[in-house]
C-alpha cells in the first residue's frame, strides 16, 4: 500500500470515482470526480489534533461498527494517503455557532470547509478494472439470527475482533458481555452454493478463511474449542490441505452438516446450534458461546454502473465477463480493458495478485507497442441517399454521429474513432444511405438468399449477435447439447444491425421462421443498441399482422454467452414453431411480400433520389 | 389498470399481465410460462 | 469440381476442415467439399485434417498463390476462436484479412447434431453456401493505426488494483490509481491475517 502511495509514476486519486469513459482502446478520456475531502491531503500530517476536539461520534465502518470514529477521521492507521477526511453527513458544519472546532485545532490550516467536488479528465491508453467485491449480508437467513443474536457474527467481523489493530486491540471477546468465548462455531457456505438465498456459486475463499480463523484461535487461545459446520471443505490450493490438516491437529472439530437453526439462550446469550451430522447420521445440538458465519462473496452493488461505463458484460453469476473464459481470462470484451481481482470472480489474495500482475502485463503490452489498430467495422453515410432525417444520430448509442442540418444541407457525420460498429444506424436508416462496413446490406442479404436458395421451408433464419448470442450458440456446441438441425445462423456484430428488410426478405424467400437473438438488456455490448432491436421487432410484429403474416413466425430471444442451454432450448422451440408453418402459408406470405415489394418500387419511381434502394441483390 | 398491460407470448401463446407504462422505453420481458422473450403487448383497441 | 472465377473476377478458395473426428465424425466432409466446388466463384476446394494447424495454414497460403485466390472461406469451427488465426494467415499470403470468411460447421453442426449425420451434412452445405455467398461480396477493409496514450488507469485500490498499478509503474508506465474510498486498501485492509502464510494483510 505504501509503495503505491509513494511511487513516482503512480498518481493516487483516492476518494474519487470514475464518472465517464469516452473513447476507445489506446485513447480513453476518463472523467474522474474527486470528491471533496475538506482536508488538504498533501498538508495533513495525521497529527490527530482535530479528532480530539471533534464532538461527533459515529460507528466506525472499518471496525465493522464495533467501535466509533469522529466526523473528522482517518479510515485506519495505515491509510494511504495518510490524511484525514471529514464525513460531511455527520459533521455539524463550519458554522461557528454549531462547531468548527477542528478548524481551530489544526495548526497547519489543512481544513477547508469550502472544498468542493472537482472533475478531472485523464487521457489513458488502457484501463484495468479492479473494482472488487461485496460481502454477502446474511440477515435474510433468519434461522441463523444474524443481527437478532448478538453473538452471531460474520467472518468479516471476526477479522476485526481478532486483529491487534481492531476495536478490542486483539483481545478477542464476544459482543454480548465482552468475555472471551471458549466455544466457537463456524458455519460454512452462508449465502453460497444455495439456489434459494444468496448465490449459487462457491464463495471460493470461505473454507480457507475459516481454517485460518481456527488456527489463529488455536495460536492465541489454545483452550478455545472450534467447531466447523460444513458441507464440503474445499482446500484445493497450494499449501491449503496442509493448513486444513494443521487445523484438525490443533483440535478444531469438523462436523459435516449445515445447521438448520441457531437458538439463543436469552439469559446467557449462548447459542445452541441444531445440525444434522451427516457423517454420524444423527441430529445434534451444540452449545456455543459464539457463532461465526462464513459469508460468501457477491458482485459489487455498483457493478452495473461500472459495466455501463466500460461497456462490459456479466456472466450468469453477476461478475464481469471475460473476453474468453480460458484463453483471455483477464481481457474484457471491450478492447484495452483488463480485469484484476474479485470484480471478475471471487479470489483470495494470492489469486488477486496473480491476476493483477497478468492484467498489468496485458495492459503493458498495449502501452509498449505504442500503437493499436482500431475497428475497421464502422458505418459510412452516402450523401446522395441521405434525406437529413437525423434518425442515425438519434439511435447511435455512442453519439458517434453528428446530427444533420437539413436547411444548411449539412449531412450527418460519422466520427469513426467513436463508432463501435453495432450497425443500428444502418438498420434504422429509412433510405439505405448508411453502409456498415463488413456487414453491408448486400452481404447479409446474400447470406439470407443463399440459405433460402434450396428447400427454404426447412431453413429457419437466425440472426445472432457477435458478443452474446453467437458465443451462446458456441457454448451449446462445446457442451454437446443436441438440438434440431434446421437453424441457419447469420452473425452480425449486434442485433441492432438486423434491419426490417432482412426479416421481410427472409419471409419473402420462403423462410418459415425467423429468429432475432441478441444480448440481454443489461449485457448489450453496444450500451443500448439492443433496445432499438426490441422496438424494431415490435414494429415488425405490427406490420406483419397488418400484412396478414402471423407475427409468431418472427421470434425474439435474448441469449447470453453463458446460456448455451437457452440457445439449445430455443432451437427446439423454433423447430416446433416451424412444423406448424404449412407450405400454403409460406406461399401466401411470399405472394403478399412480393406484392408489397412491387407496390414500394412503383412508389419509389416517383422519388428518384431517396428511393434508390441499394439492397436488391440477385 | 394503470401501470399494467396485457401481453401475449408469441412462442407458447400464453396471455398474461405485466407492469407497463406508456411513457417507458423498451424493456426486457420474458413469458412467465415458457420464458421466451417473444413477448408482445396486446394493444387495447382489440 | 471447382469452376472458374465468377463474372466479377471473384476467385474463392474453400477449405473444409475435418478437425480430426470433431467434424468429420458427424459431417461428411468429402460431400461438403464436393458441394463447395459447385458454388459460383469457387475455384479451389481443399480438405484438411486440421486447417488451423501449420500444414493447413500452409495449404491456404499455397492455394492463394497457386489459384490466384481473392477470397478464402474456411469451413471449420467458430470464428470466435480461429477467425484471427486465419485472418493473419491470409494476410501473410498478401490478402486483405477482411476477404476471409468462416463457416462454423463444428459448434453449429457436428457437435450439436451428432446423431443426425445426413441432416448435419445438409446443414454444413447450407452454411458453406451462405459463407461463399457472403465471401463473394466481401471488400477489403483497412484497420487504421492510432497511437496509444502512454498512461494507464487502474480503477479500484484494493490488493488487485494496487498490485496492477505497481507492476505497470515499475515497468515504466504512468499510472492513475482511482479509489472510491478515502484510503486504498479495500477489503484486504480489513483482514487480520491472510492464508496460506498466516501473515499480516497490510
Amino acid at each position: 500500500m505504501m509503495d503505491a502511495g509513494r511511487h513516482p509514476r503512480i498518481e493516487l486519486l483516492s476518494n474519487s470515482e470514475v464518472t465517464k469513459v469516452k473513447g476507445y482502446v489506446g485513447n480513453f478520456t476518463v472523467t474522474v470526480k474527486r470528491k471533496a475531502r475538506y482536508v488538504d491531503e498533501k498538508e495533513c500530517t495525521a497529527c490527530n489534533e482535530c479528532v480530539e476536539v471533534c464532538p461527533v461520534a459515529v460507528p466506525d465502518e472499518y471496525q465493522q461498527g464495533f467501535s466509533s470514529r469522529k466526523a473528522i477521521y482517518i479510515p485506519f492507521p495505515q491509510s494511504v494517503p495518510s490524511s484525514f477526511i471529514i464525513d460531511m453527513e455527520s459533521c455539524l458544519g463550519n458554522n461557528p455557532i454549531a462547531c468548527g472546532k477542528c478548524l481551530e485545532a489544526c495548526d497547519k490550516n489543512c481544513i477547508d470547509f469550502d472544498d468542493q467536488d472537482r472533475f478531472v479528465d485523464l487521457e489513458v491508453g488502457t484501463i484495468i478494472c479492479a473494482t472488487g467485491m461485496d460481502v454477502y449480508d446474511p440477515t435474510e437467513i433468519v434461522e441463523y439470527g444474524y443481527r437478532r443474536y448478538e453473538n452471531v457474527i460474520t467472518s468479516m467481523e471476526f477479522e476485526r475482533l481478532i486483529c491487534a489493530s481492531g476495536p478490542t486491540e486483539g483481545h478477542f471477546m464476544r459482543p454480548s458481555d465482552q468475555k472471551r468465548p471458549l466455544r466457537i462455531g463456524f458455519i460454512q457456505c452462508v449465502g453460497s452454493r444455495s439456489e434459494k438465498r444468496g448465490v449459487a456459486y462457491c464463495g471460493n475463499i470461505c473454507c480457507m478463511n475459516t481454517i485460518k480463523d481456527t488456527l489463529l484461535l488455536a495460536d492465541h487461545y489454545p483452550d478455545t474449542e472450534s467447531k466447523v459446520f460444513y458441507m464440503d471443505i474445499r482446500a484445493f490450493g497450494k499449501g491449503f490441505e496442509d493448513l486444513y490438516r494443521r487445523s484438525k491437529e490443533a483440535g478444531a472439530q469438523y462436523i459435516r452438516g449445515l445447521p438448520g437453526e441457531i437458538v439463543e439462550d436469552p439469559k446467557s446469550k449462548n447459542l445452541v446450534v441444531r445440525v444434522e451430522n451427516t457423517t454420524a447420521g444423527r441430529l445434534e445440538e451444540h452449545e456455543l458461546d459464539m457463532v461465526v458465519l462464513a459469508v460468501g462473496v457477491i458482485p459489487r452493488h455498483d457493478a452495473p454502473v461500472m459495466r455501463q461505463l466500460l461497456t462490459l458484460s456479466k456472466t450468469a453469476d453477476g461478475f464481469l465477463m471475460e473476453s474468453h473464459p480460458k484463453l483471455k481470462p483477464v481481457d474484457a470484451p471491450s478492447r484495452g480493458v483488463f480485469f484484476a481481482g474479485c470484480a471478475e470472480y471471487p479470489k483470495d489474495v494470492k489469486d488477486s495478485v496473480t491476476q493483477a500482475s497478468a492484467a498489468a502485463a496485458r495492459a503493458g503490452i498495449l502501452l509498449s507497442q505504442g500503437k493499436v489498430c482500431i475497428e475497421a467495422i464502422t458505418s459510412r453515410i452516402d450523401g446522395d441517399l441521405c434525406i437529413y432525417c437525423g434518425r442515425c444520430a438519434k439511435v447511435c448509442p455512442y453519439n458517434a454521429i453528428t446530427a444533420p442540418d437539413r436547411k444548411k444541407k449539412q449531412l450527418p457525420i460519422v466520427i469513426e474513432a467513436a463508432c463501435a460498429g453495432c450497425g443500428t444506424c444502418a438498420a434504422e436508416c429509412p433510405t439505405d444511405a448508411i453502409t456498415m462496413k463488413h456487414f453491408t446490406d448486400e452481404q447479409i442479404l446474400a447470406q439470407i438468399e443463399a440459405y433460402l436458395a434450396e428447400d427454404p421451408e426447412d431453413q429457419i433464419i437466425i440472426f445472432a449477435c457477435n458478443w452474446c448470442s453467437y458465443p451462446g450458440s458456441d457454448l451449446a456446441g462445446t457442451s454437446r447439447l443436441q438440438y434440431p438441425t434446421h437453424g441457419r445462423v447469420i452473425r452480425t456484430m449486434c442485433s441492432g444491425r438486423v434491419a426490417e428488410k432482412f426479416v421481410l426478405r427472409a419471409f419473402e424467400l420462403g423462410a418459415p421462421i425467423v429468429l432475432v437473438s441478441g444480448c440481454h438488456f443489461s449485457d448489450c455490448h453496444y450500451i443500448s443498441a439492443v433496445q432499438w432491436t426490441q422496438r424494431r421487432i415490435e414494429k415488425l410484429w405490427e406490420k406483419m399482422e397488418k400484412l396478414g403474416i402471423r407475427p409468431e413466425r418472427l421470434q425474439l430471444e435474448w441469449i447470453s454467452a453463458a446460456q448455451g442451454q437457452k440457445w439449445a432450448e430455443v432451437q427446439r422451440s423454433l423447430e416446433e414453431l416451424r412444423k406448424k408453418v404449412t407450405k400454403e402459408e409460406i406461399g401466401e406470405t411470399r405472394r403478399i411480400l412480393a406484392q408489397e415489394r412491387a407496390r414500394k418500387e412503383k412508389k419509389a419511381k416517383g422519388r428518384p433520389k431517396a428511393g434508390a434502394v441499394a439492397s436488391e441483390q440477385e | 389498470m394503470p401501470g399494467e398491460a396485457d401481453f401475449v407470448c408469441l412462442r407458447c401463446g400464453a396471455h398474461f399481465k405485466m407492469p407497463y407504462e406508456e411513457s417507458e422505453g423498451p424493456k426486457e420481458r420474458a413469458c412467465p410460462e415458457c420464458k421466451s422473450n417473444s413477448v408482445r403487448r396486446v394493444k387495447e383497441k382489440k | 469440381m471447382p469452376g472458374a472465377a465468377n463474372r466479377n473476377g471473384v476467385r474463392v478458395g474453400v477449405f473444409v476442415c475435418d478437425c480430426g473426428l470433431n467434424i468429420a465424425g458427424t459431417v461428411d466432409c468429402g460431400a461438403v467439399a464436393e458441394y463447395a466446388g459447385t458454388l459460383d466463384g469457387v475455384v479451389a476446394v481443399i480438405r484438411n485434417k486440421y486447417t488451423c494447424a501449420d500444414p493447413g495454414q500452409n495449404e491456404i497460403k499455397k492455394a492463394i498463390v497457386e489459384h490466384n485466390l481473392n477470397r478464402v472461406v474456411v469451413a471449420s469451427c467458430t470464428p470466435k476462436i480461429h477467425e484471427p488465426t486465419f485472418r493473419n494467415c491470409v494476410a501473410e499470403a498478401g490478402m486483405n484479412p477482411y476477404l476471409f470468411e468462416m463457416a462454423n460447421i463444428r459448434e453449429h453442426v457436428s457437435w450439436v447434431h451428432q446423431n443426425e449425420k445426413d441432416a448435419a451434412t445438409d446443414k454444413a452445405k447450407a452454411i458453406v453456401r451462405a459463407a461463399v455467398a457472403r465471401a463473394r461480396l466481401l471488400e477489403p477493409q483497412i484497420e487504421a493505426e492510432v497511437a496509444v496514450e502512454q498512461a494507464a488507469l487502474v480503477i479500484g485500490g484494493g490488493i488487485a488494483g494496487i498490485q496492477a498499478a505497481l507492476d505497470l509503474a515499475d515497468a515504466g508506465h504512468q499510472v492513475y490509481l482511482v479509489e472510491k474510498e478515502p484510503s486504498i486498501g479495500g477489503i484486504m485492509a480489513a483482514l487480520d491475517k491472510t492464508y496460506p502464510t498466516m501473515d499480516c494483510s497490510i
